[in-house]
């Protein structure tokens, strides 16, 4: 019974916890630009994540080694470094953009300068770090970012036509290059490398083993998929009332607005406050991920649970990553804009992170019985294809749309 | 480091140079879709359905966006001059909109005012999309 509770909690925190700034943005304006039809890239990029954090889980609960740890092992000192440079600074500018939709987040609820938000955000993020165990960390974002659930209720309130919503699930290729920018953006929101760091690292930190392999399963599959299911639940709401009048959300508070129109002024806050946590979430995980990196490349001790004595340079590192983004985030660059540069770019830098985990995933010699069965294996290897195409593509894509502004 | 790299893809994103007729429409779109996005939040107010702190930074967002566009459109050189009149019109359409979400802004919690800003930017929002009909050759 407690194993059960224990997974089913992993599974609610994982569901909250899917979300960032990059989902909530490019999902948002997915929905107002194309309305349903951009539906299929959302579940493509949600199957994507969930088959390689069920990987780098499993690599790790089986090996001990978090992702970064292996792309060393496996890739060498310079493509090693390469990955490091590009995902630092791609979890950089995640940070920031997160660090900044903290702070916008609490301007709409609070109306102050949207500069002392950032610091302060920043502060009570250090100060729930400081407070809570990993485990609690998760669940405090996790559970919070459940608030989101408002958006499902508004596409059930708003009875959009089914037959529409069902027929934006069939893949379509669109030739514009916008249309496909936003493919590329909906699909790398949902994969940001950040995410199976954090994942590989945090199942370290919970000291997972052959015996937590269920869990991971599930929380990969479950928590991402029906994550995945409030990424699908902003394109319809966003599509149903921002298409047909043309807005064009290039702000995170209009991302709220469909709930507003739902649910009045408890939809908004309930909205804002899911948007805070998701957000909040993310920053946490994305500069922990930019930590745990640098240190498993480096070789220093890691890991939240050690705390700062055990392991002072992961700690000093874990701040000055956040100092770093405030001032990226202060510097007067919208949010936004950051987000949508982060997530573009880490479609670049996503090969780099999942080549690794997909040898070491597969190699039977390293991983034994555990190593990946012919599923997980050609769904790796497609998806990897997928991430090669759209590596390719990104930055063309994001000058020739400048940067999806059409 | 990540700044500079972003300013300077943002700035060769961007383009300089004169207006073209897609820019010119695109700019009188983005109004347009400024106007609609202002109407849901002033519905919002005229309903006493939002949060008045929401209610103003959106407002306010909103017309900051709203003046850039008047901006970049007053000052550009367009490269066809006959779309002089449309330019014109969507300056001034660009104006009616950020008053307009600066009432807004300055009565957050006023119902009335609510609902009357979101009828006028229903009407700025008809003024755009008719400029749009003009410069792509579907006005009537």
């Amino acid at each position: 019974m407690r194993t059960i509770l224990k997974i089913a909690l992993g599974i609610i925190a994982a569901i909250g916890g899917f979300l960032d700034i990059g989902d909530l943005v490019f999902t948002t304006q997915a929905g107002a630009l194309y309305r349903y039809d951009l539906l299929w890239a959302v579940v493509l990029g949600v199957i994507g994540i969930a088959v390689y954090a069920e990987m780098s889980g499993r690599v790790a609960a089986v090996s001990g080694r978090p992702v970064f740890d292996v792309i060393r092992m496996r890739m060498g000192f310079g493509v090693g470094l390469l990955a490091l440079v590009a995902s630092t600074f791609v979890n950089l500018l995640t940070v920031a953009a997160e660090l900044g939709g903290i702070a916008i987040v609490l301007e709409l609820l609070f109306d102050a300068l949207y500069s002392m938000f950032v610091i302060a955000g920043t502060l009570a993020l250090v100060g729930i770090v400081a407070l809570l165990p990993f485990g609690g960390i998760e669940r405090f974002f996790g559970y919070g970012g459940l608030l989101l659930f408002v958006v499902v209720a508004t596409v059930f309130h708003q009875d959009p036509n089914w037959g529409d919503v069902g027929r934006g699930f069939i893949p379509s290729l669109d030739s514009s290059t916008l249309y496909l920018y936003f493919v590329v953006g909906v699909f790398a929101a949902a994969l940001m490398p950040y995410e199976v760091h954090f994942y590989s690292s945090g199942a370290i930190e919970e000291g997972w083993t052959e015996e937590n392999l269920k869990e991971n399963r599930l929380n990969a599959f479950l928590g991402y998929g029906i994550g995945g299911v409030l990424s699908v639940a902003l394109i319809i709401a966003s599509g149903y009332l921002f298409h047909p009048i043309g807005v064009e959300p290039n702000d995170l508070g209009t991302v709220a607005l469909p709930m507003q129109g739902a649910f009045g002024e408890t939809g908004l806050l309930l909205a804002l406050g899911g948007m805070l946590f998701c957000v909040g979430g993310a920053a946490i995980d994305s500069s922990f991920a930019a930590s745990y990196n640098l240190a498993q490349f480096l070789g220093w001790e890691w890991g939240r649970y050690k705390g700062p004595q055990k392991a002072p340079r992961f700690t000093a590192s874990w701040l000055v990553f956040l100092l770093l983004g405030i001032a990226i985030a202060e510097s007067g660059i919208n949010p936004v804009e950051v987000t949508e540069y982060s997530v573009v770019f880490s479609v670049v830098a996503l090969p780099l992170t999942y080549l690794p985990v997909l040898l070491i995933a597969g190699d039977r010699s390293f991983m034994d019985e555990y190593a990946n069965g012919r599923i997980a294996g050609f769904l790796g290897w497609l998806y990897f294809a997928v991430i090669l195409v759209l590596a390719v593509a990104a930055i063309p894509l994001l000058l020739a749309t400048n940067g999806g502004g059409g | 480091m990540a700044t500079v790299i972003i300013a300077a893809l943002t700035l060769a994103a961007s383009g300089c140079g004169d207006l073209s007729n897609d820019e010119l429409n695109r700019g009188v779109e983005s109004l347009s879709a400024l106007a609609g996005q202002g109407q849901l939040v002033a519905s919002g107010v005229a309903r006493d359905a939002t949060k008045a702190t929401y209610a103003r930074v959106m407002a306010k967002t909103l017309g900051e966006q709203a003046d850039h566009e008047a901006e970049k459109l007053a000052d550009a050189t367009l490269e066809e001059a006959e779309t002089g009149d449309q330019r014109r019109a969507a300056v001034a359409v660009a104006g009616e909109i950020s008053s307009l979400l600066s009432e807004l802004q300055t009565y957050p919690g006023d119902e009335r005012h609510g609902a009357l800003v979101q009828k006028h930017l229903e009407e700025a929002q008809e003024k755009a999309d008719a400029i749009v009909a003009q410069l792509s050759g579907d006005a009537p």
